[in-house]
C-alpha cells in the first residue's frame, strides 16, 4: 500500500462482502420460493424477497465501487485521498441507511414504508430495482456527492491517469443517470424510458466503464505490461461500449410504446454489444501473456481473468441470445433474462469487485503484495466453485425459459402462465441446488481471508515452482 | 506475433517497398475501433437490403424522392477529401509538416461540403414533414445516413486536430503514426459512404 | 506502400487511382439519373461500389502494401454487406 489513505477502501471491501453473503442467502429463499411458493411465508414473502436480493446486490456493488475507487485512486494520482475522514464518515452513513432500508422492506408492508417515509411528498418507489425510499434516495445521493468530491479533488489535484479519468467519468456518469429515479412521470412510456435511463444506462453504460478501469488497473500492476499499451485497449473499449451500449437502450423500448424504429436501433446496435466485452477478453489475456513479471497474487489474476470470460459470456453472449426484437419478442421477461442478469451481474460486476477485492486486500491487511499459498489456493476454489455453480444457474434457468417460452408463448396452443411455472419445476430445483453450491463457494471466499493468514506470503518463485 | 519489418524481395519498381508490415498504416487501436465499426454498417446494410425485399415498390417509391445530385457532390467530395488527406500523410512520411497540414485543411474543407449539402438534403425532408416514423425506406435512409453524418463530423474533428499538430510541427519522418491513424478513420467514413450511395440513391 | 511510390512520375499512381474513383461515381449518378433498374443494372451499381472500395483500402489506406490478414481487411468486408446485398436484390428479383 503505497498511501495511508487507501486504508479507507477496507471497511467498503468488508462491508460488501457482509451484503454479498445476505443477498445469496436472500436468493436462496427466493429461488425457494419458485418451487414452494409458500416457503416463510408470511415473513417474508416473494415480491419482498425478491426487492431485498435485487437491493442487496446493488447496493454491495456500490460498496465495492466506492471501495476500489478509494484504493486505486491516490496509486494512480500519486497523492493521498482528498479526505479520508469523509470518506469514513460516507461509509457508515450509507451502511445505516441500507441496512435501515433493508430492514423496512422485511418489517414493514412496502405501502406502510411509503407511507412512513412520506413517499407523496416525491414520489419515486415502486419501480424495480429502483425500490428505495426517497430519503433513501437522497441520502445516495448525498454519499455519491462526498464520494465524487473526494475522488475528484484527488484525481485534480494529482496525476491523471487514463485509468483514473475513465473511472471519473464512469462514476459521474452513475451519479448523474441516478438522478432519472426521481422523476416518474404519470404517462407508462415515459416512466419506461426514465427506469431504463437509470438502469440500462447503469449496467451496459457508466458501469462498464468503472468496470473496464478497474481491470486495466489490476492488470497494470499484476502483469506489469506498459500503461501506454493498456490504456489505448482502454480507450477503444470504452468508445465501442459508448456507441453500442447508449443507443442499445432501444433494445428495451422493442414492447413498451415507443416508436417503431427502435426496433431496428435496439436490435442492431444492442446486437454489438458483446464487441466491446470480447475486445476486453482479448485484452486481458493479451496482456497477462505479455506479462513482464509474475505477481505472487495468482488469485487476482485468475479473478481479472475470469471477470473477462464471465462478463463475455454473461453479459455478451446471453444478452445477445434475447436482443433481437424477433426473438425478444418471444423471452421478453421470462427465465431467459433471469438467466441473462444472473450470469451477466456475476461475470461482469461482482467478479470485478472480487478482482479488486482479491488485488488491494493482502495490501490492506499489512501484507506486501500478496496472501499465502493456502489462503490463495482456497480463495482460487472459491472462484471456481461460485464460477461453475452460476454457470449451471445460468444453464438451468436458460433451459427453464426455452421450455417456458415455447408452452406459454410459442406453441399452437399455449398454456399459462402458472401452468407452466409448474411444468418447468425441475429446472428450478435444479438452479436451487446450484445456487446452495454458490453459497458452499461464497462461504470459502470468506474464510479465504482467515485461513492461512499467519503464514508467510507468497512469492514469485515458489509461485513459479508451482506452476512449472 | 512479432510487429518487427522484415526486408521483402523489392521489385525494381518497387524501390520504396523495401519493408512489407504486418499491420496497416496507423495505430493498431484504430483499426480495431474501424473494425467494429465497419461491422455495425454491414449490418445496417443488409437489414436495408433485406427488409427492402419485402418493401420493394415502397422503397423505390420513395428512393425517387432523395436527391441523387446531392449524393452525387457529396460522394465526390469526400473522395476528394480522401485523396487529400492521403497527400497529407505523404507529406508527413516526407517529414513536410507544412504541407500535410495543408492538405489536411482541404480534406476538412471538402468535409464541410458534405456536412452542408447533406444538412440541406436534411432541412428538405424534414420540411416536408419527413421523420423516422413516416415509413420503413425514410426509416432508414435517415438512421443510415445520420449515423454516416455523426462519423463524418467525428473524423473531421480526427482531422482538425492532426492538422493542428502538423501546424505545430508535431511529427516527423520517424513519427507520424498519429496523421496515419487520423486519416486511416477518415477514409473508412469514405468506404462507408461508397456502399451508401449507390444501396441508397442508385439501387432500385 | 500507401500507394505513395516515388514522385518522379509525371502523375503518381494514387491520383489515377483517384481519376478511376470519380469516374466510377459519375457513371453510377448517371445510371440512376438514367433511372434505369433491374437486377444487373444494380448489381453492376454494386460491383462499381465493392471496387471503388477495394482502391480505397489499397491505396489510400495503404493496405496495398501490407502483408499477413490485415492485407485482406478491407477486402474481406467488402464482401460481407456486397454479398448479403447482392443475395437480399437477387431474392427480390426472383419473387
Amino acid at each position: 500500500m503505497q498511501y495511508k489513505s487507501q486504508a479507507v477502501a477496507k471497511p467498503y471491501f468488508i462491508a460488501a462482502i457482509g451484503l454479498f453473503v445476505g443477498q445469496i442467502l436472500f436468493g436462496l429463499v427466493l429461488g425457494l420460493q419458485y418451487v414452494m411458493g409458500d416457503f416463510m411465508f408470511p415473513e417474508i414473502p416473494f415480491n419482498v424477497a425478491r426487492m431485498v436480493h435485487t437491493n442487496l446486490l446493488i447496493v454491495w456493488l456500490l460498496f465495492g465501487f466506492m471501495g476500489a475507487a478509494y484504493y486505486l485512486v491516490p496509486e494512480e494520482a500519486e497523492r493521498e485521498l482528498q479526505s479520508p475522514g469523509l470518506a469514513l464518515l460516507m461509509f457508515w452513513v450509507f451502511l445505516v441507511a441500507g441496512a435501515l432500508t433493508i430492514l423496512g422492506y422485511l418489517l414493514v408492508p412496502y405501502s406502510g414504508l411509503a407511507e412512513l417515509t412520506r413517499n407523496e411528498l416525491l414520489p419515486t418507489m415502486g419501480r424495480e430495482f429502483l425500490e428505495q425510499p426517497t430519503i433513501t434516495k437522497l441520502g445516495i445521493v448525498v454519499v455519491a456527492l462526498a464520494f465524487l468530491f473526494n475522488i475528484g479533488m484527488t484525481i485534480l489535484k494529482g496525476r491523471k491517469t487514463v485509468v483514473s479519468l475513465v473511472l471519473l467519468i464512469g462514476l459521474v456518469g452513475l451519479a448523474v443517470f441516478f438522478l432519472f429515479s426521481f422523476y416518474n412521470p404519470d404517462n407508462l412510456v415515459k416512466d419506461k424510458y426514465y427506469w431504463w435511463w437509470v438502469v440500462h444506462l447503469w449496467v451496459e453504460g457508466v458501469w462498464e466503464l468503472i468496470l473496464g478501469s478497474i481491470l486495466a488497473f489490476v492488470l497494470i500492476k499484476t502483469t506489469g505490461v506498459d500503461r501506454e499499451v493498456i490504456e489505448k485497449w482502454l480507450y477503444v473499449i470504452i468508445a465501442m461500449t459508448l456507441i453500442t451500449g447508449i443507443i442499445g437502450t432501444g433494445h428495451h423500448f422493442y414492447w413498451i410504446g415507443a416508436p417503431e424504429y427502435w426496433q431496428w436501433w435496439g436490435s442492431i446496435f444492442s446486437a454489438l454489444e458483446p464487441i466491446p466485452f470480447f475486445m476486453m477478453t482479448v485484452f486481458a489475456f493479451n496482456m497477462v501473456n505479455r506479462r513482464r513479471r509474475n505477481h505472487p497474487n495468482k488469485a487476482a489474476i485468475l479473478w481479472a481473468l475470469g471477470t473477462a470470460v464471465m462478463a463475455f459470456l454473461g453479459a455478451g453472449v446471453w444478452g445477445f441470445l434475447h436482443t433481437l426484437s424477433p426473438v425478444n419478442y418471444y423471452t421478453h421477461g421470462t427465465q431467459i433474462t433471469a438467466a441473462h442478469g444472473h450470469m451477466a451481474f456475476y461475470g461482469a460486476y461482482v467478479m470485478i469487485v472480487l478482482t479488486m477485492i482479491s488485488y488491494a486486500m493482502p495490501m490492506l491487511r499489512g501484507r506486501e503484495a500478496a496472501n499465502s499459498n493456502r489462503s490463495q489456493v482456497l480463495e482460487m476454489w472459491s472462484f471456481w466453485l461460485m464460477t461453475v455453480s452460476i454457470v449451471f444457474i445460468t444453464l438451468f434457468l436458460t433451459g427453464a425459459g426455452i421450455l417456458q417460452v415455447y408452452l406459454q408463448r410459442f406453441s399452437a396452443d399455449p398454456l399459462p402462465f402458472m401452468v407452466v411455472q409448474d411444468k418447468i419445476a425441475l429446472f428450478y430445483w435444479m438452479r436451487e441446488i446450484a445456487g446452495l453450491v454458490f453459497l458452499i463457494g461464497l462461504l470459502t471466499y470468506v474464510a479465504s481471508f482467515f485461513v492461512g493468514a499467519r503464514e508467510p506470503e507468497a512469492t514469485t518463485a515458489v509461485a513459479e515452482k508451482a506452476s512449472a | 506475433m512479432s510487429n518487427d519489418m522484415k526486408i521483402s524481395s523489392a521489385t525494381p519498381g518497387d524501390a520504396q517497398r523495401v519493408a512489407a508490415p504486418n499491420y496497416p498504416p496507423g495505430d493498431l487501436a484504430i483499426w480495431i475501433f474501424i473494425l467494429a465499426e465497419l461491422l455495425v454498417f454491414a449490418v445496417f446494410f443488409a437489414a436495408y437490403a433485406f427488409t427492402r425485399m419485402n418493401h420493394v415498390e415502397l422503397f423505390n417509391e420513395y428512393q425517387a424522392t432523395l436527391n441523387r445530385d446531392a449524393a452525387l457532390i457529396n460522394t465526390l467530395a469526400l473522395l476528394t477529401s480522401s485523396y487529400f488527406v492521403m497527400r497529407g500523410v505523404v507529406a508527413a512520411r516526407e517529414g513536410n509538416n507544412a504541407f500535410c497540414a495543408r492538405w489536411l485543411w482541404a480534406a476538412v474543407a471538402m468535409g464541410v461540403v458534405f456536412v452542408v449539402v447533406k444538412s440541406a438534403e436534411y432541412a428538405h425532408h424534414l420540411g416536408a414533414g419527413v421523420s423516422l416514423s413516416t415509413n420503413t425506406f425514410y426509416m432508414f435512409y435517415l438512421s443510415l445516413t445520420f449515423f454516416h453524418f455523426m462519423h463524418v463530423i467525428l473524423g473531421m474533428v480526427i482531422l482538425v486536430a492532426v492538422a493542428v499538430k502538423a501546424r505545430g510541427d508535431g511529427y516527423s519522418v520517424e513519427d507520424h503514426t498519429g496523421v496515419e491513424t487520423g486519416a486511416s478513420y477518415w477514409h473508412m467514413v469514405d468506404l462507408l459512404w461508397l456502399i451508401l450511395f449507390p444501396l441508397v440513391y442508385v439501387m432500385r | 506502400m500507401n500507394g505513395i511510390e516515388p514522385t518522379r512520375q509525371l502523375i503518381r499512381p494514387c491520383t489515377l487511382v483517384y481519376a478511376v474513383l470519380m469516374l466510377l461515381t459519375v457513371v453510377t449518378w448517371g445510371i440512376g439519373r438514367a433511372g434505369l433498374s433491374g437486377l444487373g443494372v444494380s448489381l453492376t451499381v454494386l460491383a462499381f461500389a465493392m471496387l471503388k472500395g477495394h482502391l480505397i483500402g489499397d491505396w489510400f489506406m495503404g493496405l496495398r502494401g501490407v502483408r499477413g490478414i490485415w492485407r485482406w481487411v478491407v477486402v474481406a468486408w467488402l464482401l460481407i454487406p456486397g454479398g448479403l446485398i447482392s443475395l437480399a436484390f437477387f431474392l427480390s428479383y426472383r419473387s
